[in-house]
């Protein structure tokens, strides 16, 4: 059966904050289980809780500067029955008490969100110790986690959602600035299955997250040079869709991934690793090499790694040429 | 109501039952973290026979008391209490050290019922601990949670972020007994690192303390009847203990904390628990003399 690619006929006409768009969709999940419970440590509202804590401040809980403890106190909470939704900056949610995670979560299996916002080095300004480019890498170890990174603000609406009724210990990234609308409302979202946006046949692009829509501009790109890119949206980075890659790859010869991540670790890596063993297809990997990322305008950093759609085409281009 | 001599003895009779499961255990695998095991097992034994709701046929029975182990080595009295009480076959701790056993070195809940946290990394059970007497709290359920914690895990910061977190969000349903043995695998806990005045830092983080002797039936069971101590207040009680308690050959020696087992020494410690079951029924004898039965 032929798959609809899902780009809407409007992307990239309107845009949404993506820490909104969780929130009005954690306060929507809320509202259908009284289960569920936002976790803050410090910048409740930064964190998109506001919606939320205004709707159920008893449901809410503040726990200070204190992320390694919230995560341990999530797993009790959960333990006993209640879905708390933790959500903070992504490098102190997911690197900083990544043992706890793994333990406390991971090992015990408990049914606790954790999200990471502001994540990739969206936080540009204000450099490597609050950029989140490792979240992938470390997360993807922890056996049974999920793992997610929607790539434009219905997408946030729906993993949100989709979050609220999944089972077991889980790991969102969403970003900062505001992301352009790449999907209709009724976009269908499943955790775990790629979204085909872009239908191609000389080479896939695997996009995820903030730097979707700069895959897909590169796409648009590509195509008046005559060069048919598919593009696909793995917005569940564990467990990645294998199916769509497989096919992806025997359709296409070649992949491209982008994504605000170390190359060490990240989508591509998962890919490659995945490929590697399966259908062994050239890869090329955009995203962070293996140094610290300055500080700046965010456009600025995503030039600096070569994330911007233009840099994409050329890096593609180059890639089409190269003979394996 | 003061714990009446008889069931004195009988929560006494309980602890040998444990300290002998401990060893049961440690002769299957040769190996142990025994010493910090003994000094948990009268408060324990207290815990598990006389103050927490449980129900051994429904181990996930939603309105159980919850008993999080946060010095996770010390897993043999938490196996041995467990094990006591029915949930699970006794067979089970002669495969301690064995490939794939349900009672590995750390306890883990998808093997055995009973066990409520996956601990053995040392500073998360506190943090556990709380956050399930928080979300009792908003479930409205009655449940109590009780953590044991070591002395030496005490240097793990996030401790203190969760000791913090349980005052603000008054959990007085949170009940946390730090095991002062004083000894932790490298030598004296006090002088590897400094946690004293113990008592003077939890109340400076909002807590309600009490400091008994963990070997004393009446203190302990005096201590856990009036919690919670303060209304809104969680409740920590330092219980000063004597590591490797039973085993007079290891106790307070800290080459016992993980103990690899020789001949002589298991002889030593089934000859210590035979004097203590005599011992025991001796005393037992004389209270039923008395008329106290």
């Amino acid at each position: 059966m032929k798959q609809q690619a899902m780009l809407s006929a409007k992307a990239f006409e309107a845009s949404d904050a993506p820490i909104k768009a969780f929130g009005e969709a954690l306060l929507e999940a809320g509202k259908a289980n009284p289960d569920i419970v936002a976790v803050s440590t410090d910048s409740s509202s930064g964190s998109g809780l506001s919606p939320f804590k205004a709707a159920f401040p008893e449901r809410h809980v503040e726990f200070g500067i204190m992320e390694q403890g919230a995560v341990g106190y999530c797993a009790g909470m959960a333990s006993v029955g209640k879905i708390p939704f933790y959500a903070a900056i992504a490098p102190f949610v997911s690197a900083r008490p990544f043992e706890m995670v793994k333990d406390d979560l991971g090992y015990m299996r408990q049914n606790v969100k954790v999200v990471g916002r502001c994540g990739g080095f969206t936080y540009s300004q204000l450099g490597p110790t609050h950029h989140s480019i490792d979240d992938f890498a470390l997360m993807r170890t922890i056996p049974g986690i999920l793992v997610l990174n929607p790539g434009d603000p219905v997408s946030i609406r729906k993993a949100t959602l989709a979050l609220a009724k999944h089972i077991g210990p889980s790991y969102m990234r969403i970003g900062s600035p505001n992301m352009p609308v790449l999907y209709d409302e009724d976009l269908p979202f499943e955790i775990g299955k790629g979204i085909l946006v872009r239908e191609g046949h000389d080479v896939t692009i695997i996009g995820t997250g903030t730097v979707l829509c700069q895959a897909v501009k590169a796409a648009e790109l590509l195509d008046r040079k005559g060069i048919s890119a598919r593009v696909i949206d793995i917005h569940t980075i564990k467990p990645l869709d294998e199916e769509m890659i497989l096919k992806a790859a025997s359709e296409t010869n070649r992949i491209v991934t982008v994504e605000e991540h170390f190359i060490n670790g990240g989508l591509g890596s998962a890919v490659a690793q995945f490929l590697s063993q399966t259908r062994p297809t050239p890869v090329k990997m955009i995203g962070i090499d293996d140094r610290f990322v300055s500080n700046g305008p965010y456009e600025g950093l995503l030039g600096q790694h070569g994330l911007l759609a233009d840099q994409i085409v050329v890096s593609t281009t180059e890639f089409l040429k190269k003979k394996f | 109501m003061p714990l009446s001599k008889q069931e004195e003895l009988e929560l006494k009779f309980k602890a040998l039952a444990l300290r002998e499961n401990v060893l049961r255990m440690v002769k299957a695998a040769g190996t142990g973290h025994m010493g910090g095991a003994l000094s948990a097992a009268d408060i324990v034994a207290v815990l598990y026979y006389k103050f927490m709701k449980l129900d051994p046929q429904n181990p996930d029975l939603a309105d159980r008391d919850r008993f999080v182990l946060s010095a996770g080595h010390k897993c043999l009295i938490l196996y041995a209490a467990l094990a006591e009480k029915g949930y699970f076959p006794k067979e089970i701790m002669d495969s301690y050290g064995e490939l794939d056993s349900h009672i590995p070195g750390h306890p883990s809940m998808d093997k055995l019922p009973g066990v409520e946290a996956n601990t053995g990394s040392l500073g998360h059970g506190l943090s556990i601990a709380a956050g399930m007497a928080m979300g009792l709290k908003l479930s409205a359920s009655s449940a109590r949670v009780y953590t044991i914690m070591g002395d030496g895990e005490l240097a793990e910061g996030s401790n203190w972020e969760a000791a913090a977190a349980a005052s603000h969000h008054k959990l007085d349903n949170l009940t946390a007994i730090v095991d002062k043995n004083g000894l932790q695998i490298g030598g004296i806990a006090d002088s590897i690192m400094n946690y004293e005045p113990l008592q003077d830092r939890w109340a400076s983080f909002g807590w309600s303390v009490r400091r008994i002797d963990g070997h004393d039936y009446p203190t302990i069971v005096k201590t856990l009847e009036s919690l919670p101590f303060e209304k809104g207040k969680p409740s920590l009680i330092i219980a000063d203990t004597v590591k490797s308690k039973g085993f007079p050959f290891a106790e307070g020696k800290a080459a016992y904390h993980y103990w690899k087992a020789t001949k002589e020494e298991l002889q030593l410690a089934d000859e210590a628990l035979a004097a203590a079951r005599a011992g025991l029924e001796k005393a037992l004898a004389e209270v039923k003399a008395e008329g106290g039965l």
